[in-house]
C-alpha cells in the first residue's frame, strides 16, 4: 500500500468518523458548559441522567415499561429529562449561591442516584435500542458515508444551530449571555438568576438526551455506556475552556478525532489514559481553552 | 472556634479511649467483623487522604483511587512476585504515592476548584485501564492475593486487623502533627490567602505540590492497608465509583481529620455496601442520598440552629 | 552610618496595562528611619507603585533597589527573604490558624526544620515551634495585644485584626515594611491606636512605606509624603509642605469637599 492509499483508506475515514462522534461529544459538552457558564457548577450527573433517559426510551418503546411508538417514547423521555433537570436544580439552588464546589459535589450525589435507579429499574444487562435511522451507504470521493453519519450531522447542526439562535435572539438567551459575563451586574439590572439557571439546566438536559440517543446505535445500551460517553464530553468541555460554547464544539470534534486516531494507530486499551494526557497537556498549553488564544469568543 | 482547630486534628482524650476500645475489640468479635473493621480502618485512611486535600489544599479530588491503587499494587506485586512483606512494601507504597502525587501536582499546579476536580476524574478513569493492561505485573482482572504475614507466627486474621489499625493511627497522628508544624501552617495560609503566603516566603506552587504529595502518600498507604487487610488486590477495588465513594466518606465525616471523624467516613464507605449487599442496585442510590443529605444538612444546620436559638 | 545607602529606591519606574500608562517613569526613595506616605486620588497609581515594590507587578521599565542591590526579577517570596514584607488592605489572616500561629508565619522563613519534623514529634521541630511562638507573643505584646494569642482571628474586631497583621509583618524584624491602607475599615479610636503603634515601630534602620487614604493618619505619622496623580509625582515633602502645596490642594485635598 502506498502512502496515499493509507491516507485514503485509514486516515480520512478515521477523521470523518471521529468528527461524527465528536459532534455528539460536543452536544454533551455544550450542556456542561451552559450550566457552568451561568451557575459555575460542573454537573457530574449529566451523563447518568442522560443514560437514565436513554433507558427510559428503551423501556417505553420495547414493552419493558410500556409499548409506545418510538416518537412518543422519545417525547415522554425528554419530558422526564426536563423534569429531572428541574428537580435537581431546585434542590441544589440554595447551594449554588453559596459554594460552587459544594454544589458540584452535590451533583455527584444525583449522578449516583440516577445510576442506581437505572440499575434498579433496568438491571445491569446490555440492551439493544434500535432507532429508526436511515440505513444506506454512499461513497463520496472514496469516503464511505452512512445514513447514521448524516443523521448525526443533521441533528447536531439543527440542535446546535437552534441553541445558538435561542441564545443570540431570545430574551432568555440574552439574559443568559449577560449573566455569564457578569452575574452581579445582570442581577442588578433586574434579571432573574434562577430562571436563567433553569433555562441552562433544562437546555443541557435536552442536549444530553439527544447526544445519548445518537451515540447508542454505535454501541449497545448499558448502565455505563452513556456515562462513559459523557466523559469524553467532559474532556471536550475542558479542552474548549469550559466557559466557551464554540470552544466546546471545537473541543468535541477534536476529542472525537484524536481518540479515533489514537485507538487506531497506538492502542485501543489506553484510551482513558490518553484522554487524561490530552486534558493535562491542553490545560497547560491553553489554560483558558483552545479558542481563547485565537480571539475572544462571543457566545 | 476551638472546635475548628480540633477538627483539623488535635489530640484529645476520646481518641485514646477509642484506640483502647479498638485494640481489644478483636477478642470480643467474630472473625467476619474483625475482617470488616480492618477494611474499615483501611478505607478511613483513604478518607483522610481526601479530607486532607480539602482542608490543607482547598481542593476536591474525585480520583484518589489512583493513589490507593498505587499503594495496593505496591504491596500486592512485592508480595506475590517477590515474597516481600509489608516491611518493605508499605514504605515503597508511601514513596510511590508521594512521588506520583507530586508528578500529578506539577502539571496541574495552576488549576483550581472545578478544573482540578475534572482532571482528577480523568486520573481515576485511567486507573482500571492501566491495571488491566499491565496484567503481566498486576494479574489483570484476576488480581493478586496477599498472603505473606507481616509478623510470622501470629494469626493472619489478627494481623489483617492490627496492621490496618496501626497504619490508621500513624496516619492520623502524622496529620495531627502537621497541623502544628511550620509547613502545615504555611499550607493553610496559602490555601486562604495565597498572596499573603507568598509575601512571607511560602509559595503557592510549593504549597500545592506539597499538599498533593502528602495526600497522595496517605492515599497510597490506604491502598497498602486495603491490600493487606482485604487480602486481594483487583481492579474492581479501584474503579471510578470507588473514588467517588471516598469523597462521599469525606463529606459524610465533614472533612474531619481526627481519627474518630475519619473512622465515621471509613465505616460509611465500608459498611454501606456490606449492609446493602443483598440489593446491590440500591447502593449507588443510597450513597447519592447520603451525600446529598449530608451536604444539605451542612447547609441548613446553621440556619436551623439559629432558628432554635431564637425561639429560646 | 550613612542611612541613605540602606534606602529603598525606584528609578524611572514605568508600568502600563494594555496601553494605559499607570506609572510614567517615577523616581522614588524611601529612607530608613522615616515613615514615607504615598497618597493621591483614586487611579493615581499609588497601589500600582506599591505592588511594584512588593514584586506583585513587574514594571516594564526602571529598576528597584534596596541598599544598592537590585530587586528586579525577585518574586514576593524572594523579597520576603530579603526582609521586605508587607501588610494587606483586606486583612489576610488565615481563619484556620490561631492569632499566635498567624503571627508565627512572619518568622517562618527563618526556620528550616524538614518534613520529618513536620510529621513526628522530634526535638528540632518542637524547638522551632517554641521559638516561633515566643517571637510571636513578644511581637503581639509590643503592639499592645498580649492576651489574644490563642484566639482565632475571626473572634477579634477589625482593628485588632489589622494590628495582628502588622505584628505578623514586623515579627521577623524586617528591613522594609510596606503597609497597604492600614487604616482601611477601622474606626477613629482604632485608627488612633494604629498610629501609636506605627510611630513606635520606627527605628533608624527600618524603611516604612504607607499607602493610605486617611489624611489625618498620613499627615500625623509620615515624615515625608509623595503625592501622585495620573502616574506622576506631583509633590514631595514634609506634611506641612504638602498640605500647603497649591497643586496638591487642588487635585487632592480640595476634592474632600465633594465626598
Amino acid at each position: 500500500m502506498t502512502f496515499w492509499d493509507t491516507l485514503l483508506y485509514d486516515l480520512f475515514p478515521l477523521i470523518w468518523s471521529g468528527m461524527i462522534t465528536g459532534c455528539l461529544y460536543a452536544l454533551g459538552a455544550l450542556g456542561l458548559v451552559m450550566i457552568f457558564k451561568c451557575s459555575k457548577v460542573v454537573n457530574f450527573s449529566h451523563g447518568n441522567v442522560a443514560g437514565l433517559t436513554a433507558f427510559l426510551v428503551y423501556g417505553l418503546s420495547s414493552g419493558v415499561l410500556l409499548s409506545l411508538s418510538w416518537g412518543a417514547a422519545v417525547v415522554v423521555s425528554l419530558l422526564c429529562a426536563v423534569a429531572i433537570a428541574f428537580l435537581i436544580y431546585s434542590i441544589i439552588s440554595p447551594l449554588v449561591f453559596e459554594s460552587d464546589l459544594t454544589s458540584t459535589i452535590a451533583t455527584l450525589g444525583f449522578g449516583l442516584i440516577a445510576q442506581g435507579l437505572t440499575l434498579v429499574i433496568f438491571g445491569a444487562d446490555i440492551v439493544a435500542l434500535d432507532l429508526p435511522i436511515p440505513r444506506f451507504t454512499v461513497s463520496v470521493l472514496g469516503l464511505l458515508v452512512t445514513g447514521y453519519d448524516l443523521t448525526v450531522l443533521a441533528v447536531a447542526v439543527v440542535t446546535i444551530g437552534t441553541l445558538f439562535i435561542v441564545i443570540d435572539y431570545t430574551k432568555l438567551g440574552i439574559a443568559f449571555r449577560a449573566m455569564s459575563e457578569n452575574p452581579f451586574a445582570a442581577e442588578v439590572c433586574g434579571l432573574n438568576l434562577k430562571s436563567v439557571h433553569y433555562f441552562a439546566w433544562i437546555s443541557a438536559a435536552i442536549l444530553g438526551v439527544i447526544g445519548a440517543l445518537l451515540i447508542v446505535p454505535t454501541t449497545f445500551l448499558s448502565v455505563t455506556t452513556v456515562a462513559t460517553f459523557m466523559l469524553q464530553a467532559f474532556a471536550a468541555a475542558v479542552i474548549g475552556g469550559f466557559a466557551s460554547l464554540p470552544g466546546s464544539l471545537v473541543g468535541g470534534i477534536l476529542v472525537g478525532i484524536l481518540m479515533n486516531l489514537f485507538t487506531f494507530y497506538v492502542s485501543p486499551e489506553y484510551s482513558s489514559t490518553f484522554l487524561l494526557a490530552v486534558i493535562l497537556v491542553a490545560l497547560n498549553i491553553f489554560p483558558n481553552g483552545i479558542l481563547q488564544k485565537v480571539g475572544g469568543s462571543r457566545v | 472556634m476551638m472546635q475548628r482547630l480540633r477538627g483539623l486534628g488535635a489530640t484529645a482524650a476520646p481518641i485514646w479511649v477509642l484506640t483502647a476500645v479498638l485494640l481489644v475489640l478483636p477478642f470480643t468479635l467474630g472473625g467476619s467483623w474483625t475482617f470488616m473493621l480492618g477494611l474499615c480502618f483501611a478505607n478511613s485512611i483513604g478518607v483522610l487522604a481526601v479530607s486532607m486535600l480539602v482542608r490543607y489544599g482547598g481542593e476536591v479530588s474525585i480520583g484518589h483511587t489512583f493513589f490507593t491503587a498505587l499503594g495496593a499494587y505496591s504491596v500486592g506485586i512485592l508480595d506475590t512476585r517477590y515474597g516481600i512483606s509489608l516491611w518493605a512494601s508499605v514504605p515503597l507504597a508511601l514513596f510511590m504515592g508521594v512521588v506520583f502525587g507530586i508528578l500529578f501536582a506539577w502539571p496541574s499546579r495552576n488549576m483550581h476548584g472545578i478544573y482540578l476536580a475534572v482532571t482528577t476524574l480523568a486520573l481515576a478513569l485511567a486507573v482500571p485501564e492501566i491495571i488491566n493492561n499491565l496484567d503481566a505485573l498486576t494479574g489483570g482482572y484476576e488480581g493478586l492475593y496477599v498472603a505473606t504475614p507481616f509478623v510470622p507466627g501470629i494469626e493472619m486474621e489478627l494481623q489483617r486487623y492490627y496492621v490496618a489499625l496501626a497504619l490508621l493511627l500513624a496516619a492520623t497522628f502524622a496529620v495531627a502533627r502537621l497541623r502544628l508544624s511550620r509547613q502545615g501552617m504555611a499550607m493553610l495560609l496559602a490555601k486562604t490567602h495565597p498572596a499573603a503566603a507568598d509575601a512571607f516566603g511560602a509559595r503557592r506552587v510549593w504549597a500545592r505540590v506539597a499538599v498533593m504529595g502528602i495526600s497522595g502518600g496517605i492515599g497510597a498507604v490506604c491502598g497498602a492497608a486495603l491490600a493487606f487487610s482485604g487480602s486481594t488486590v483487583s481492579p474492581g477495588g479501584f474503579t471510578f465509583w470507588q473514588a467517588i465513594f471516598l469523597l462521599v466518606g469525606s463529606v459524610v465525616s465533614f472533612y474531619g481529620l481526627s481519627m474518630p471523624r475519619v473512622l465515621i467516613g471509613g465505616a460509611f464507605v465500608t459498611l454501606v455496601p456490606q449492609l446493602l449487599s443483598a440489593s446491590g442496585a440500591w447502593i449507588p442510590v443510597f450513597y447519592g442520598l447520603a451525600l446529598l443529605g449530608m451536604i444539605l444538612l451542612g447547609h441548613y444546620m446553621p440556619r436551623i440552629q439559629k432558628a432554635l436559638a431564637r425561639e429560646k | 552610618m550613612n542611612s541613605a545607602t540602606n534606602s529603598l529606591r525606584g528609578e524611572q519606574i514605568a508600568l502600563s496595562f494594555g496601553g494605559i500608562k499607570v506609572l510614567k517613569g517615577l523616581d522614588v526613595e524611601f529612607r530608613p528611619g522615616e515613615i514615607t506616605g504615598l497618597i493621591g486620588p483614586n487611579g493615581a497609581g499609588k497601589t500600582s507603585l506599591f505592588n511594584c515594590l512588593t514584586g506583585a507587578y513587574i514594571p516594564q521599565q526602571g529598576t528597584i533597589t534596596y541598599a544598592g542591590h537590585s530587586l528586579d526579577g525577585l518574586s514576593p517570596a524572594a523579597r520576603a527573604g530579603k526582609g521586605i514584607v508587607r501588610s494587606f488592605q483586606h486583612v489576610a489572616l488565615c481563619p484556620d490558624l490561631t492569632v499566635n500561629e498567624n503571627v508565627m508565619m512572619g518568622v517562618a522563613r527563618n526556620y528550616s526544620a524538614g518534613w520529618l519534623n513536620a510529621f513526628l514529634p522530634l526535638p528540632r521541630g518542637r524547638k522551632e515551634r517554641e521559638e516561633m511562638k515566643r517571637a510571636a507573643e513578644a511581637a503581639l505584646t509590643d503592639l499592645g495585644l498580649p492576651d489574644v494569642g490563642d484566639k482565632m482571628p475571626g473572634e477579634l474586631p477589625p482593628g485588632m485584626q489589622r494590628l495582628v497583621e502588622i505584628a505578623r509583618a514586623v515579627v521577623g524584624k524586617p528591613s522594609v515594611l510596606l503597609l497597604d491602607e492600614p487604616a482601611a475599615g477601622l474606626n477613629n479610636s482604632e485608627t488612633r491606636d494604629l498610629m501609636k503603634v506605627l510611630r513606635k515601630l520606627t527605628s533608624t534602620d527600618l524603611v516604612m512605606v504607607v499607602v493610605e487614604h486617611d489624611m489625618d493618619l498620613v499627615m500625623s505619622i509620615c515624615d515625608r509624603i509623595y503625592v501622585l496623580n495620573f502616574g506622576e509625582i506631583v509633590a514631595l515633602g514634609a506634611p506641612e509642605e504638602v498640605r500647603t502645596n497649591p497643586e496638591v490642594v487642588r487635585i487632592y485635598l480640595g476634592s474632600d469637599d465633594d465626598e
